[in-house]
């Protein structure tokens, strides 16, 4: 079950937080309700980082990442990158790219198995996502947006996109990700889905916004309502190319 | 608020010092008649946000105001003999100054505003505007978006024409406090005036305000983005004062047609103050320093011409330029009483024609 919360009246979960199987990490200076909500789901399952990139909160929206590691923007300090390796998991690689573009969480959109890239994104920098993160890369747009980090929001069991993709794209998209995908929106009607919420295999986060219509899409395309962590241990993953309309 | 999305509905700017912004927006958007057939062309940037797209395309700037069927009104506006027929929808004004464009390497913003009543779907783009309203207090945002939406008799919303995204570039509305008084963020909104009037004289007028005199009391929301051309500020306030003595003869109910009559304005809004007013003294050949930088030219008016004000420290800052540094934010509350408000429709129209 997906769950509402507002980091300082704001509902783009997205932009302040990062979630991901392994590790989870939120920006600095939100108030305790952010951080509970997130330590009542998580807690023992995976290690929750508070963090700034370059000094800002916008983490979400800066740095792409899933299981296997985490990229981080050229701008961010030597103290935050150290701060990271120190506190997230040893298997997760945090790697620091040279990249003129650096907001990679807009770039970038992934799950543990395969990434969406913005279409100018350097080679070099296609090539470390696809050996640090593990993934299989592909250059698309959504719904003609290059900017795919923010208008998808992507785990292993599904993704949620632009609500303007057309069933083709849609078609497209599933037969590349190869899992399910719905076109639809979050934080009632917004469409930058990507900064609106946050996902991983077993739970997601969405603004207090975010109609019941809403999480309901949510919890059906990433399978959230029966999940639990050590599903993602026994569970096969599907090669299902399935769409919902 | 300093986050930064990619196709951001907010499309602010860094500028916020209102005498600079004045006369770069004085000079940015002069008016011109539209040579036909011409079309200036200019290098098209990668722009991602609708603000920056819009910004770079080239027509001339116009005001279409609503036609009174949508004020649900059912008087006849009067404009000058400037405007040509009435359409449907909108009414067109053309501005006819025949100066000339200065174009600063390709950088003239030209613009075509269009003002709406409130509908649902702006939410969105009224919750940003107003994410700061008051301070950094968590409260009830939403419910307060969706009175402000719901109240389509009274109140604004400007929008740039044929945008798809329909971004909301400013919002304009006053509300009833005694007819809200119920509803959780308005609870809230009067514990956080309360909490933050510093100021005991003003605090007792303060809460008279707030509690017993409620009925009469309308709370004047104003906001918008930056940059926003001031030519649109005669026509946005008129308007909505225009709306709300029209409310007071059209509503269906007599309750509802009351709940219009203000004798009070309650205006929440943001001023930069000097940090260190007595250290700063201006050179010679320097300009000189103002002690307060208003963020909307309006507050200055409205200032002079309230009752009382005071003014508390925000915790929240805005993104500033370097020549800001000096100056720290500050929130401003103020009483304006309404039979004032035909002076501020008089001084804001001579402000803005200089």
């Amino acid at each position: 079950m997906a769950t509402r919360l507002q980091f300082e009246n704001n509902c783009d979960i997205g932009v302040f937080s990062k979630l991901t199987n392994a590790y989870c990490l939120v920006a600095i200076g939100g108030s305790e309700n952010f951080y509970s909500a997130f330590e009542t789901e998580l807690a023992d399952a995976i290690p929750i980082v508070k963090t700034s990139i370059d000094g800002t909160r916008i983490i979400g929206r800066l740095c792409a990442g899933n299981k296997n590691g985490l990229l981080v923007p050229h701008t961010t300090n030597d103290q935050e990158l150290q701060h990271l390796r120190n506190s997230l998991p040893d298997s997760v690689v945090v790697q620091r790219i040279e990249e003129r573009l650096s907001a990679l969480g807009n770039c970038i959109a992934c799950n543990d198995h395969v990434a969406l890239a913005h279409t100018d994104l350097d080679k070099e920098t296609e090539e470390i996502i696809a050996d640090v993160l593990g993934v299989e890369v592909f250059r698309q747009t959504i719904a003609g947006n290059i900017l795919v980090g923010s208008y998808c929001a992507l785990s292993n069991h599904g993704g949620i996109v632009h609500p303007h993709t057309s069933v083709e794209d849609l078609d497209e998209l599933s037969t590349l990700l190869q899992v399910p995908l719905v076109a639809g929106t979050v934080n009632r009607g917004c469409e930058v889905i990507g900064a609106g919420m946050t996902v991983n295999d077993w739970t997601a986060f969405c603004g207090t916004d975010t109609t019941a219509t809403e999480l309901s899409v949510m919890d059906s395309i990433f399978k959230l309502r029966e999940a639990r962590p050590t599903s993602i241990v026994e569970e096969m993953r599907k090669s299902l190319i399935d769409t919902y309309a | 608020m300093s986050f930064v999305l990619p196709h951001s509905h907010r499309p602010k700017s860094n500028k916020s010092c209102s005498k600079l912004l004045l006369a770069v927006i004085g000079k940015r958007f002069q008016m011109s008649r539209r040579p036909s057939g011409r079309r200036l062309s200019k290098p098209q940037p990668l722009a991602f946000s609708p603000f920056m797209r819009f910004a770079f395309a080239s027509s001339t700037a116009k005001r279409k105001l609503p036609h009174p069927q949508d004020c649900q009104c059912s008087e006849e506006i009067t404009f000058d003999e400037k405007l040509p027929n009435l359409s449907k929808k909108a009414k067109k004004e053309e501005l006819s100054d025949s100066s000339d464009e200065e174009d600063s390497q390709g950088e003239d913003v030209q613009a075509d505003f269009e003002f709406f009543d409130p509908k649902a779907k702006d939410f969105n783009g009224v919750k940003i505007l107003l994410q700061h309203y008051l301070d950094d207090k968590e409260w009830d945002l939403t419910s307060f978006v969706d009175l402000i939406l719901e109240q389509t008799t009274v109140g604004t919303v400007v929008k740039v024409a044929d945008d798809e995204d329909e971004s909301v570039f400013a919002v304009v509305t006053a509300l009833n406090l005694g007819r809200y008084k119920d509803n959780k963020c308005f609870r809230q909104l009067k514990e956080f005036l309360v909490k933050i009037c510093s100021e005991k004289s003003v605090a007792s007028e303060l809460q008279m305000l707030l509690e017993k005199k409620a009925r009469d009391v309308g709370l004047l929301v104003s906001q918008r983005v930056m940059n926003l051309p001031p030519q649109l500020l005669p026509p946005l306030y008129d308007g909505t004062f225009d709306e709300v003595s029209w409310a007071t003869e059209d509503e269906p109910t007599e309750e509802l047609r009351k709940s219009f009559r203000f004798k009070t304005y309650l205006i929440v809004t943001k001023i930069y103050k000097l940090k260190n007013p007595k250290q700063r003294k201006p050179r010679r050949g320097e300009e000189e320093i103002e002690e307060t930088v208003f963020l909307k030219p309006e507050d200055e008016l409205f200032l002079e011409l309230s009752s009382w004000s005071f003014t508390y420290p925000m915790r929240s800052q805005l993104v500033t330029s370097q020549e800001m540094k000096n100056y720290q934010l500050m929130g401003l509350v103020m009483a304006v009483e309404a039979k004032r408000i035909p002076e501020f429709r008089q001084m804001l129209n001579s402000l803005i024609d200089e």
